[in-house]
């Protein structure tokens, strides 16, 4: 690892921030607030800008430690060292009142490598949660990178012409293909830094499109969607490209295969060693008023299967009420609560089941 | 402008409850320029013309044309001095500024040096020191050859001297022939921020000295400062240069502030330089991120470099068991060099059991270290039978010259490879 000689960074006599002019010595900018000599804990945090119609995250980079002492331009706590929580370590987005995520690095990770993005057009909202594999290089940067080109993909991507279910599946599932692609193509693409003996980075990859009453789901991994209706089964719509699943398919009890040493071993991800192949692909209509869950391992280690997801997002709603980022942000907390073992990312989208749609759709996953 | 560039060498990942951070942050400078650019330099030669000198008389004629080589390898607008010394220090030279008139005169100074009297160092860096007083230089360096032991004067003369020059001069010492000590004048060499080398030949003096001459002229950079800083509740187990030598700084640390430590480097050349940094930190919680030093260079009061050393705790044993590479290395070869300083030790007091297990250890360390000049030099002084078990025997006839030869040298270390 190389660190420059870059500790002292020339303030100049105005705030990169806000522009108003401040003293040589200042440490803060006296009228926005903005550290000064912060310039590079700001590089470190600007991908984050997730959503382009946000402001550009950074604005509230601690600026005391836990400890109370002053952060060190390099990030770190001039008394005890300790690295200030970065912007990438937990961040979220609200893009409309009814879809929000939270991610959060959890308690044991030293990195947050969990990635979401999320999209809300006029007839459609999109949901992409990327889990980048610890132990590979950069793998924060490709998940983070793949979850935005898939979100891109799909958000401009315009709604079904048609609000035939059938027509509303073939329309997205085309796309999902798209999303995939470009996501692959930007986790590859950051394996280009990667030093010689490390692995290159990878991610896992999840997306789901509600339209017109459907929702239309792809994934690569092991990271997962529910939906979760207030009336009715719950259901794991997609199926991890996991080790635990080729064990669930050959026999072997859901619980016990999770709970196994290669439960995490996943047989698809994206980046430059993917395996390959298209992303797996599966619709559900959502015939009443419900919730889509989008996570990562995070949540999903804590608490698997449909229906005990189901109550535990229940007994969060009675608590907090149906706010999404607030709920989010719970489940998070829960999961840190249970050990917080690995990073960890809900999305959520609040569906009113308003539009009527095909119950005959099957929810079968199908390979494309 | 010297321009500076700073590499941190370390695996951070710590595993649940450990405590050890060690890394090697390599420093290396370019540009530096040339000696006297940022103030006056100075160098006075000193060189030993006690009676011994004159056995073989190769030894003193060879002073002589050595000093006269050092003469001419001083710059123009550098003031110099020369110093002979037996039971005291002869002034041959005063303090002047070179030019060819000056460096002329010098050299002709030097061409009269008579060996006679006994060996006095400290009283030698008395008077350099004092010399030195006399010039408003912003960096001074001296070369010191002997061919004996400091017997003249008591060792806490030699000691007093040492500590007097300390921050004054840097002092590039050699030992010519076999009858100096060669941990006397590393102490020296080693508390000057110097170099310590045996010239085994009197004929090889002239091509010494003009190395050192020339070395000292190209450390454009005065003086600089290595800084390191560690948190609250940190020890600094040590701090030690392991390239191109091994230093050990720890004891040389001034605090300047409460977490802050600072270790004279002396004067910088276009060159490289590698620390052994170790810190215990109180474990941490898994994930837990932390800053265990921050270590700078300084050059007049500037930071021009800095490497980042830091722990993250991690439950994950294929990050927590990796040693990093380069200090492995430097672990190794500091190793070594004890090895063979406590294995010649053992030797020259009659212990052959622990001089065979020391140098034993030291053969086997050189071959992993792949330091392939070290085993030469031990191959002069033991047979080696198997170098992965480290099996050696002690050489029946050794030559004092080889033995002094792989002392002198065991603190140099090769790079990582």
């Amino acid at each position: 690892m190389t660190d420059g000689p870059t500790d002292t960074v020339a303030t100049g006599t105005s705030c990169h921030a806000c522009g108003e002019s401040v003293g040589e010595v200042d440490q803060f900018c006296e009228s926005c607030g903005a550290p000064l000599r912060e310039q590079e804990a700001m590089v470190a945090v600007e991908p984050l800008a997730t959503d382009r119609s946000n402001p550009p995250p950074g604005s509230n980079v601690a600026r005391a430690c836990s400890c109370g002492a002053e952060i060190d331009s390099d990030g770190y706590c001039t008394a005890c060292g300790l690295r200030a929580p970065s912007e990438r370590d937990h961040f979220s987005e609200q893009p409309a009142p009814d879809v929000a995520f939270v991610c959060d690095r959890g308690i044991v990770h030293a990195r947050n490598e969990d990635a979401a993005a999320l999209g809300v057009a006029e007839h459609h909202v999109v949901l992409v949660v990327c889990d980048g594999v610890s132990n590979a290089f950069d793998s924060d940067v490709a998940s983070l990178a793949a979850a935005c080109a898939a979100r891109d993909v799909l958000t401009e991507a315009d709604g079904s012409k048609s609000s035939s279910p059938a027509a509303v599946v073939e329309h997205w599932t085309d796309l999902h293909h798209d999303a995939a692609v470009a996501a692959q193509r930007e986790a590859a693409a950051t394996a280009a830094g990667v030093p010689a003996g490390e692995n290159p980075p990878s991610s896992t990859y999840v997306a789901a499109v509600i339209d017109s009453g459907v929702l239309i789901a792809a994934w690569i991994g092991d990271s997962r969607c529910y939906w979760l209706p207030d009336v009715g089964p719950a259901l794991q719509v997609s199926v991890d490209d996991s080790w635990a699943t080729v064990q669930v398919n050959q026999g072997t009890a859901r619980e016990v295969a999770e709970a196994g040493p290669q439960a995490h071993a996943i047989t698809r991800w994206l980046g430059i060693d993917s395996p390959g192949g298209a992303p797996s692909t599966t619709s559900i209509a959502l015939d009443g008023p419900g919730w889509v869950l989008v996570c990562s391992d995070g949540l999903w280690n804590y608490c698997s299967s449909a229906p005990n997801v189901a109550a535990l997002l229940e007994q969060h709603v009675a608590v907090i009420g149906d706010d999404p980022l607030q709920l989010a942000g719970a489940l998070c907390q829960w999961a840190n609560d249970q050990g917080g073992h690995d990073n960890v990312t809900v999305a959520l989208a609040r569906v009113s089941g308003d539009v009527a749609a095909d119950p005959d759709l099957d929810p079968t996953p199908r390979s494309a | 402008m010297a321009e500076w560039k700073t590499e941190v060498f370390e695996n951070e990942y710590l595993a649940a409850d450990a405590t050890d951070v060690h890394a090697i942050v390599s420093i290396s400078c370019s540009g530096a320029g040339a000696a006297g650019q940022s103030g006056a330099a100075a160098e006075i030669i000193i060189v030993d013309t006690s009676g011994s000198m004159s056995s073989p008389p190769t030894k003193i004629s060879s002073v002589r044309v050595a000093a006269a080589a050092a003469i001419d390898e001083i710059a123009d607008g550098t003031y110099f001095a020369v110093i002979a010394g037996d039971n005291a220090a002869h002034v041959v030279t005063s303090m002047t500024v070179a030019d060819a008139r000056s460096r002329d005169a010098a050299k002709a100074a030097v061409r009269g040096l008579d060996a006679s009297g006994g060996t006095a160092i400290g009283s030698w860096l008395n008077a350099a020191t004092q010399l030195f007083g006399t010039v408003e230089a912003a960096q001074r360096h001296a070369i010191l050859l002997t061919d004996g032991k400091n017997e003249t004067e008591r060792d806490s003369v030699l000691q007093q001297a040492v500590q007097g020059a300390q921050g004054v001069f840097q002092c590039d010492c050699r030992g010519v022939g076999a009858d100096w000590d060669v941990n006397e004048l590393r102490g020296i060499a080693s508390a000057l921020l110097g170099t310590v080398d045996i010239i085994a030949e009197p004929e090889q003096m002239a091509d010494d000295f003009r190395a050192v001459m020339r070395a000292s002229r190209g450390r454009g950079v005065a003086d600089a400062t290595l800084r390191v800083w560690s948190p609250q509740g940190a020890e600094v187990e040590f701090v030690r240069q392991v390239a191109p030598t091994i230093e050990d700084l720890t004891d040389r640390a001034q605090q300047t502030g409460p977490l802050v430590r600072e270790f004279p480097t002396g004067s910088w050349g276009d060159e490289s330089r590698d620390y052994h940094v170790s810190v215990r930190v109180p474990a941490k919680q898994l994930g837990a991120e932390q800053l265990v030093a921050r270590v700078q260079l300084v050059v007049a009061d500037e930071v021009v470099g800095q490497g980042l050393v830091k722990a993250v705790w991690s439950d994950d044993a294929t990050l927590t068991t990796r040693i990093n590479p380069a200090v492995a290395h430097y672990t190794g070869q500091t190793e070594l060099a004890s090895a063979i300083q406590e294995g010649l030790a053992a030797k020259a007091a009659g212990d052959d059991a622990t001089a065979t297990l020391k140098l034993g250890r030291a053969a086997k360390l050189a071959a992993e270290t792949g330091d392939d000049a070290a085993t030469n030099r031990l191959k002069r002084v033991v047979d080696i039978e198997d170098p992965e078990t480290g099996t050696v025997r002690l050489k029946a006839k050794v030559s004092k010259l080889d033995e002094m030869a792989l002392d002198t040298a065991s603190t140099k270390t090769t790079r990582v490879r």
